[in-house]
């Protein structure tokens, strides 16, 4: 199964996807896709506060729960992306509940985005 | 037809095969079953509804009010009390979920087509539930007016409504919704536990475009304005069963007809409501590439800032054509 757990979303600073419940499933795999990005005000030049010229950068980490109210991150791995363009990780052995939390890297800066859980039994 | 039985002979047959099936015994089909989806083994085509889309692709062409339906979950309603309470059918069920914002909601949809005209049965085993909240505030013992008392919750006063709806096409483009919704709770958090039903077809996204209406996030898509809603049959209390956690399955069985294009009526539980008086109004102009549409959805929408659940655990539609 396929879920679009983000559909054009502007995400700015913290942010976490809704939880959704794997159970049934065995592994998964994230798909972040970047679809446009503004940089922060004080960036300047378009460029990201990380320094590159890719637009301003998004970590994410993706997190399990028993529950759906309680989360942790499932390991210490940090993704990064950063630039129109789509980032791809898996996850296995994780509790019943996923999500992804994570956070645009500068004041004010924007980045808009799909969001896809692919997971299978 | 001559099959050289007796019609009370293929009937009788027909219901005792029936009753020998612990799957379909939990139904009343009518004659043609066109879907007995069982979510213990998949999603079964019930998907998330989403707006319509430019050429491009740009899903921001979507409407506000109808890109984040919410993708169905296959859930074993994992709970932080007990753990896995399981589906009425194996472990899972379908989950409707919406988000924590007041007013949100959350579609499933089937799509099939009509291969015929005449009466067309929804049934299905549903439980409404909201998300737990954890924490150590005594706020949370109260909402809309429901106090903790070791038997009601306050969680039951924060789920909103649930919807079963159609959305049917044919004859030349004639459209048309029926609609039964329960209103567990007014806007104002209180409880209703009333049916209601929309007097005015629900805005189309051709509609937007051609500049005559446009809603915000979160607008209730099915009929935006709530005076348009009207009850039908009298107030039915079902069984939320006290906390967040504890699911009971409940039988619901719709039937309308395509050929009068009208509802029929609706049983929930152990209450049969006449909806044969229920209007059902279609839209003025036609619309094309829809020729014989036949969709289905359940929906589940949040008057609070609480995740509002619509759990499914089977549903079987049926046709007498």
């Amino acid at each position: 199964m396929t879920a679009v757990l983000e559909r054009n979303t502007t995400l700015e600073g913290e942010f976490a996807t809704e939880p959704y419940e794997v159970a049934w499933a065995v592994e998964a795999r994230w798909f972040v896709q970047i679809l446009s990005a503004e940089p922060a005000p004080d960036a300047g030049g378009g460029n990201g506060s990380n320094g590159s010229t890719a637009g301003p950068g998004l970590r994410l980490v993706t997190q399990v729960s028993p529950d759906g109210i309680t989360w942790c991150d499932v390991d210490d791995a940090e993704r990064v992306a950063a630039g129109a363009g789509l980032t791809s990780w898996p996850v296995r052995e994780f509790g019943h509940w996923l999500r992804v939390r994570g956070y645009v890297e500068g004041a004010g800066a924007k980045v808009k985005v799909r969001i896809y859980l692919a997971v299978k039994g | 037809m001559n099959t050289g039985t007796s019609n009370n002979t293929r009937d009788e047959l027909r219901e005792a095969i029936i009753a020998a099936d612990p799957r379909l015994s939990r139904f009343r089909p009518l004659p043609r079953i066109l879907s007995h989806d069982e979510f213990n083994s998949g999603t079964h085509g019930w998907c998330e509804l989403i707006g319509n889309y430019d050429g491009n692709g740009n899903l921001d062409t979507v409407d506000d009010h109808m890109r984040d339906f919410r993708p169905p979950q296959l859930s074993a309603c994992n709970f932080f009390d007990i753990g896995t309470h399981g589906a009425m059918s194996g472990t899972y069920s379908l989950k409707l979920a919406t988000r924590p914002i007041t007013g949100h909601t959350a579609v499933g949809i089937r799509r099939l087509t009509m291969s015929g005209r005449g009466r067309v049965q929804l049934e299905a085993y549903l439980a409404f539930k909201t998300e737990a909240t954890l924490g150590n505030d005594p706020a949370l013992n109260t909402f809309g007016g429901v106090a903790w008392d070791g038997n009601l919750h306050p969680s039951e006063a924060q789920f909103g409504a649930f919807t079963m709806a159609t959305d049917i096409c044919g004859d030349g483009g004639l459209r048309y919704h029926t609609v039964a919704r329960y209103q567990n709770t007014d806007l104002d958090n209180r409880l209703a536990r009333q049916w209601v039903y929309p007097a005015v077809p629900e805005p189309t996204p051709r509609e937007h475009f051609q500049g005559k209406v446009k809603l915000q996030y979160g607008a209730d898509f099915t009929a935006p304005n709530p005076e348009d809603w009207h009850p039908f049959g009298e107030p039915q209390e079902l069984c939320y069963n006290e906390v967040p956690t504890k699911v009971n399955w409940h039988y619901v069985r719709w039937q309308l007809d395509t050929e009068k294009r009208r509802n029929i009526e609706l049983q929930v539980n152990d209450r049969i409501m006449d909806m044969s008086e229920v209007p059902v109004p279609p839209y003025e102009e036609g619309y094309d590439s829809l020729e014989n549409l036949l969709n289905f959805y359940f929906s589940v929408r949040t008057h609070a800032p609480v995740r509002n659940f619509l759990y499914i655990d089977s549903v079987l539609i049926s046709v007498d054509w």
